[in-house]
């Protein structure tokens, strides 16, 4: 199975299913694809005609878009959504919020793993999107939002790095530190500050 | 079990998931509420009722609010078994999930310049590079869905699924804005316009009287 991801510093597309892989014990053959180089665009079109990572390619199967491809990965792994049916449920949707939301916090707080911009890009609408969030995860059962780790978290990681980048304090400060505490999380960001390529749009405060 | 929406006439979000049970033939009660015409259709009146994200369409089953229509889509999928709103075989299942999720984050070009209108057209409106790369990217995916899944049927697995629901709303701006079709997706537009659910739906937004300002970027008048 080959997971093929962008930059670990900028791609909070990418982390979703990696980090879901790596804490469920799933093995993988990564195939990291720096973005906005010349050929990015070629290789990952060779891969998937939506021409966006993450992609996941099991055999003759090819998934694209993160929420697909944790989806494909629940069909075997069960435990990837919670087992009660109504939290499951509840799992899903704050899964899609994410997916499809929150527009103005991944303009304004781009992922940037390695980075330190804290108090920038606090507009109202971030500050919106940052009191939803919080919402949603001062309901978290500990340690995870649904107790044990599951997609939701997965969904949620970029989030974690967003708000230590930007250092926004949230009232369950126990969950960013249960996701940071994963030597999975901890792998990602060691990979992140070793990446040598920087996107100089996506470095947005410098 | 009720399915909360919005405006038939603008809500996309609201279609899937309605269209999805409707044509499934799953039993539900229809909830509609509005979107707030003082603020332009940026809130839903009544929306607080039922969940905290104040978004439409609510899925509301053993009395617990789904939302988002992605994941009400995969809920039914799994409370309905028998239903098969997924495809069955697993390839296609899995090019099924990809298409969704692709249409659930993205095209944003044709979404913001091309919104859902049923009730009005606007031909010729809305075209620019974004929406045209995203339109071409949309009739690839229908063209290539059809060639390789659509065999057993005229939809893009061929027997109804969440990927058709998921795309009627897309259907309608095509129509809307008089987006021309090739051969193939042209085909499968009309067969997406000939199911009884989507007919129903459509009936229902013409008959809608309300104008929602953040929704008509094309309107030359308010009515």
């Amino acid at each position: 199975m080959q997971l093929v991801i962008g930059n670990k510093n900028y791609s909070s597309w990418s982390l979703r299913p990696w980090i879901a892989m790596k804490v469920l014990g799933i093995a993988f053959d990564e195939v990291r694809i720096p973005l906005y180089q010349p050929g990015s665009k070629e290789r990952i079109l060779g891969y998937s005609r939506a021409g966006k990572v993450p992609i996941l390619k099991d055999g003759d199967t090819v998934i694209w878009d993160s929420l697909a491809i944790l989806e494909y990965l629940a069909e075997k792994h069960p435990q990837l959504w919670p087992s009660d049916r109504a939290q499951r449920a509840k799992a899903r949707s704050i899964s899609a919020e994410m997916h499809s939301g929150f527009a103005k916090l991944r303009e304004h707080m781009s992922m940037n793993a390695r980075k330190r911009y804290p108090g920038k890009g606090r507009t109202p609408e971030v500050l919106a999107d940052i009191a939803r969030i919080d919402a949603i995860w001062s309901e978290a059962k500990g340690p995870f939002l649904f107790g044990t780790f599951t997609a939701a978290d997965a969904m949620y990681a970029p989030v974690v790095l967003r708000f230590r980048t930007y250092e926004v304090e949230v009232r369950k400060k126990s969950y960013m530190d249960a996701m940071l505490a994963l030597p999975a999380m901890r792998e990602w960001i060691e990979a992140a500050e070793r990446e040598a390529e920087s996107i100089p749009d996506q470095d947005l405060y410098g | 079990m009720q399915i909360v929406i919005g405006n038939k006439n603008y809500s996309s979000w609201s279609m899937r998931p309605w269209v999805l049970a409707k044509e499934a033939g799953i039993a539900f009660e229809e909830v509609q509420l509005k979107f707030n015409k003082e603020d332009g259709g940026l809130t839903v009146d009544g929306i607080q009722r039922f969940n905290v994200a104040g978004k439409v369409p609510v899925l509301v089953i053993d009395g617990e609010p789904v939302w988002d229509s992605l994941a009400i889509c995969e809920t039914l999928a799994e409370r309905f078994p028998d239903k098969q709103l997924w495809p069955a075989d697993r390839n296609a299942r899995q090019v099924a999930r990809s298409i969704c999720a692709e249409m659930h984050s993205g095209f944003t070009s044709m979404r913001s310049s091309m919104p859902m209108n049923i009730a009005r057209q606007y031909p010729g409106k809305g075209m620019n590079d974004g929406t045209r790369a995203d339109i071409d990217r949309i009739l690839a995916i229908w063209t290539a869905c059809r060639e390789k899944f659509g065999k057993g049927g005229a939809m893009l697995f061929g027997r109804f699924s969440v990927a058709d629901a998921y795309f009627a709303p897309v259907v309608m701006r095509f129509r809307a804005y008089g987006v021309e079709l090739p051969p193939v997706p042209r085909a499968y537009s009309d067969a997406v316009q000939g199911l009884k659910s989507v007919r129903e739906w459509m009936d229902g937004a013409r008959n809608e009287t309300e104008f929602v300002p953040t929704d008509e970027p094309y309107a030359t008048r308010n009515r």
